[in-house]
C-alpha cells in the first residue's frame, strides 16, 4: 500500500540532470547560468508545473572537468533516471556526445558549438542560441560594416583558450574571413586560466590587427583587454555570450569601453515581455541578487525544455526519444524577447541564426546592429 | 584458544595465508564480491570499477615506490600511456584480450625510459626526474592530435571478448575486478620470489644489496618496468570504463592521489594497497552523499564539495601520517590479531 502510494508520488515528478560550473575554470559565468536555470525551474514548478507534474532538478558541480561530467552523467542515468540533462561546456557535451546517443538522452548544453548542429552526427544534442560560429560570423560581419578604410581588408586575430570551447568556432571563423575579404593575420591561443596575455598581445601588436575576437570567459577577456591598454594598443576587441555581458565593465571598469560581444540573449532588465517573470520571481525571492545576460539564459534554457517536456507529456511520450521528438516540433518558439524565437527540426538542430551585437559604452550595455546569417547547409555542424 | 602464531618450517613463514580461517574468510568475501553486480545500482558499479582500476594502479606504484623504494611522481604519466595506448589500438580494431596487455607493455617501456634516471638519482631527485615525466607525456597527449584527439579528446569503443560485449559497468564489474585479482596475486606471489627479494633489498639499503649480489640497476629498472605495466594496465582499464578519455583524465593531482593511496593504506603492502585505493575512491563519494543530504538545508553546500574533497584529503593524509604510518593494513592487521588471540595475546 505505501509502496504505490510512493509510486504514485514519484510519478508526478519529472526528473532532468543539471551539470554546472560552479568551482573550475568558466565558474565566473557559470554560477550565473546555474541560477537562472535553478530559478526557472522553480519558477515553473509554482506556475503549473508540467502539466500539474512537479520538476526536479538533479543538479552536480563538476568543475569543468571532462572525467567529473562522464561520472555525473553515469550517476544520473543510472541512478537518478533522469529524462534529459541540462548541460555546461563544450569539451564535456562533445565528449559525451557518442553515450547520450547510446542511451537516447536528449542533452541540452550551455555550448553553443556549431558541432552539435547536425542531427545526422548527434540527434540527443540542443541548444538555445545561434552557434559559436555563428555569432564569430555575425561579429565578423559586424567588422566589415565598422571598417571604413576602403583602401585595405581590415585585418582580424582570434583569441581562444586551449580547450574544446576556444576552438569550436576557430575554422568557421577562418572560412568566413576567406570568404568574405577580411584579412586574419594572427591566431593566439591562450591557457584555461591564466593572470596574462602580454606576450600574445606582443605578437598580435606586430601582425598589426585591427580587430581582435576573444573567445574565452569574462575573465579572461577582461585580461587580455587589460593587458591590452597597458600596452597602448589600438586594437577593437570583441567577444562571445560568454565572454561579455554585464559582468564585463563591472571586472574590467572603464577598460571595457568600446569593447563589443555577441549577445544572444537581453541583458537583465530590458524592456521585453518575457522579462517581467524574472524580475517578479527576483523580488520575490532574493531581491538583493544581481543578475546579468548569462542568468536571463539559463531561464531560456528551462523555457524551451519544459515547453517539450509539456509537449512530450501530452502526447503520452514522457521518454528521451519523446523529448526529442517535441523539441524538433518547435517552430519560432517565442521567448518574450529574451532570446529569438527558437526551432529545431530533425534535419537541422540550429535553434536561430539571428544575433544582436553589443557595445560598452559610459558602462552600459548597447545595441550596435543585429545579423542573421543564412541557414547554409555546408554550415551545418560547421 | 590460541595465543599466538608459531611456525615450524620455512614453507609455513612463507604461507600466503597463516590459518586456513584465512583462506576461507577470502573466499566468502570473493563470492559476495561477485553477486554485488547482481543488486547495485548501475552508477555504485561505475564506482566500483574505479575503484578497482585503482586497486591495480595502487599496486603497481605500491612496487616501485613502497617495495623498491623509488619516489615517483610519473604514475599519472604512466596511466595515460596505458589509456591513449589502449585508445589507439581498439581504435584500430585491436581486440580487448590484445590490447590491454599491450598497452601494460608499452607502458612499461615508457616507464624503463623514465627510469634510467633512477640509476644516479635518488629521493627528491627522482621525484622531479618523474615529475619531467609527467609533463613530457601530458604535452604530447594535447599536441599529437592525430593520435590523442588533443585536448577535445577521444572516445574508446566497448571491450569485447569474442561474442561477450562489455558495453556497461555491470559487464565490465566482470572484467576489471577480475583482472584486478589477478594482478594482487602476482603481486602477492613476487614477493615471494628472489626479485622480489631483491626490490625490498635496494628499498632497504641499497649499498647493502650490491654487496649481496642484487644488480641494482637492472632491478630498479625491472622495478619500473613491472610497477608501469600495472599502472599501464589500469589505464587501459580506465579508458575502456570511460569511453572517453582527455588529458584531463590525467592531471598530477592524480598521481598525487596515487601516492596518498599507498600512504594511506600501507607502503610496501599489498592489502595496504587495495585498502587505500578503495578508502580513497569511496572518499568522495561519502562526502558527496554527505554535502547532498545538507544541502536541503544548507544549498550552498553544493558549491563547497569540490574544496572540501581536497580538504578532507590532505587532512586525512596528514592524520594517517603522525597517528598510523604503516596505514590501514597495519590498522587491519593489528585489529584481527586482536581479536584473533582474544584474551591471552603476547
Amino acid at each position: 500500500m505505501h509502496l504505490i502510494l510512493i509510486a504514485a508520488l514519484l510519478a508526478q515528478e519529472i526528473k532532468v540532470g543539471g551539470i554546472f560550473d560552479l568551482t573550475g575554470i568558466t565558474s565566473d559565468v557559470g554560477k550565473s547560468f546555474a541560477q537562472g536555470v535553478r530559478d526557472g525551474v522553480s519558477w515553473t514548478n509554482d506556475n503549473g508545473g508540467i502539466n500539474g507534474k512537479k520538476i526536479k532538478l538533479v543538479d552536480v558541480d563538476y568543475g569543468y572537468k571532462i572525467p567529473e561530467a562522464v561520472a555525473a552523467y553515469k550517476r544520473m542515468t543510472g541512478d537518478d533516471h533522469v529524462i534529459m540533462i541540462n548541460g555546461w561546456g563544450t569539451g564535456d557535451t562533445e565528449g559525451l556526445k557518442a553515450q547520450v546517443n547510446a542511451d537516447k538522452v536528449p542533452y541540452i548544453s550551455a555550448s553553443f558549438s556549431g558541432h552539435l548542429t547536425d542531427p545526422t552526427k548527434t540527434p540527443y544534442n540542443f541548444f538555445v542560441a545561434p552557434s559559436y560560429s555563428d555569432q564569430l560570423r555575425a561579429w565578423l560581419s559586424w567588422v566589415k560594416d565598422d571598417w571604413k578604410d576602403k583602401s585595405r581588408a581590415p585585418k582580424v586575430a582570434f583569441f581562444y583558450g586551449d580547450n574544446a570551447y576556444g576552438k569550436s568556432p576557430i575554422e568557421a571563423g577562418r572560412r568566413f574571413c576567406k570568404e568574405n575579404g577580411i584579412e586574419l593575420t594572427d591566431e593566439e591561443i591562450v591557457p584555461g586560466a591564466f593572470q596574462d596575455a602580454t606576450s600574445q598581445l606582443l605578437n598580435m601588436k606586430q601582425k598589426g590587427a585591427d580587430y581582435a575576437y576573444i573567445n574565452v570567459t569574462t575573465t579572461g577577456v577582461s585580461t587580455i583587454i587589460r593587458d591590452a591598454r597597458k600596452l597602448g594598443l589600438a586594437t577593437k576587441f570583441g567577444s562571445n555570450p560568454y565572454g561579455f555581458g554585464e559582468a564585463l565593465p563591472a571586472v574590467a571598469k572603464d577598460v571595457a569601453e568600446g569593447v563589443t560581444g555577441v549577445m544572444p540573449d537581453v541583458p537583465w532588465g530590458e524592456n521585453v515581455p518575457g522579462m517581467k517573470k524574472l524580475e517578479e520571481f527576483h523580488k520575490k525571492n532574493h531581491p538583493g541578487d544581481a543578475h546579468d545576460t548569462i542568468y536571463v539564459r539559463g531561464w531560456t534554457y528551462v523555457l524551451v525544455w519544459s515547453e517539450a517536456l509539456k509537449r512530450a507529456d501530452k502526447s503520452g511520450q514522457l521518454t528521451g526519444d519523446g523529448v526529442k521528438a517535441a523539441l524538433e516540433t518547435l517552430k519560432d518558439f517565442d521567448l518574450g524577447g529574451l532570446a529569438q524565437p527558437v526551432t529545431y527540426t530533425p534535419t537541422d538542430h540550429r535553434p536561430a541564426t539571428r544575433t544582436a551585437i553589443y557595445m560598452v559604452k559610459g558602462g552600459k550595455l548597447v545595441k550596435q546592429a543585429e545579423y542573421d546569417m543564412p541557414r547554409k547547409p555546408e554550415w551545418l555542424g560547421l | 584458544m590460541r595465543c599466538g602464531e608459531f611456525h615450524t618450517s620455512y614453507a609455513a613463514d612463507m604461507a600466503i595465508f597463516d590459518t586456513r580461517r584465512g583462506r576461507h574468510a577470502l573466499a566468502v568475501f570473493l563470492v559476495a564480491l561477485f553477486t554485488v553486480p547482481f543488486f547495485a545500482t548501475s552508477y555504485w558499479l561505475d564506482v566500483l570499477n574505479r575503484a578497482a582500476i585503482a586497486v591495480i594502479a595502487a599496486m603497481g606504484l605500491n612496487i616501485l615506490t613502497g617495495f623498491t623504494g623509488q619516489i615517483s611522481l610519473g604514475n599519472a604519466a604512466f596511466l595515460a600511456v596505458g589509456a591513449y595506448a589502449t585508445a589507439f589500438l581498439a581504435g584500430h580494431g585491436v581486440p580487448f584480450l590484445v590490447a590491454c596487455p599491450l598497452s601494460g607493455l608499452i607502458a612499461a617501456i615508457a616507464g624503463m625510459v623514465f627510469g634510467i634516471p633512477s640509476l644516479r638519482l635518488k629521493g627528491l631527485y627522482l621525484a622531479m626526474a618523474t615529475l619531467a615525466a609527467h609533463f613530457i607525456v601530458e604535452f604530447t597527449a594535447v599536441h599529437w592530435e592525430s593520435v590523442t584527439g588533443g585536448v577535445a579528446g577521444i572516445s574508446i569503443p566497448s571491450p569485447s571478448i569474442g561474442p561477450l560485449h562489455f558495453g556497461d559497468d555491470r559487464r565490465l564489474f566482470f572484467l576489471i575486478v577480475p583482472a584486478a585479482i589477478a594482478h594482487l596475486w602476482f603481486a602477492k606471489n613476487l614477493f615471494r620470489t628472489r626479485v622480489g627479494k631483491a626490490f625490498v633489498a635496494i628499498r632497504d639499503q641499497d649499498i647493502s644489496a650490491e654487496v649481496m649480489g642484487v644488480t641494482v640497476f637492472r632491478h630498479k629498472l625491472l622495478s619500473f618496468a613491472v610497477s608501469s605495466f600495472y599502472v599501464g594496465v589500469a589505464g587501459s582499464l580506465l579508458a575502456y570504463q570511460a569511453r572517453i578519455i582527455s588529458p584531463e583524465n590525467f592531471p598530477l593531482a592524480l598521481a598525487i592521489d596515487y601516492l596518498g593511496m599507498i600512504i594511506i593504506g600501507g607502503l610496501g603492502s599489498v592489502l595496504g594497497s587495495v585498502l587505500g585505493a578503495v578508502f580513497l575512491t569511496l572518499l568522495p563519494e561519502f562526502l558527496r552523499i554527505l554535502t547532498g543530504a545538507l544541502s536541503g538545508s544548507y544549498p550552498q553546500l553544493i558549491q563547497l564539495f569540490t574544496p572540501l574533497k581536497l580538504g578532507v584529503f590532505g587532512l586525512t593524509i596528514v592524520l594517517f601520517l603522525v597517528f598510523e604510518p604503516d596505514g590501514l593494513a597495519d590498522l587491519w592487521r593489528r585489529t584481527r590479531n586482536w581479536f584473533r588471540l582474544y584474551p591471552f595475546s603476547y
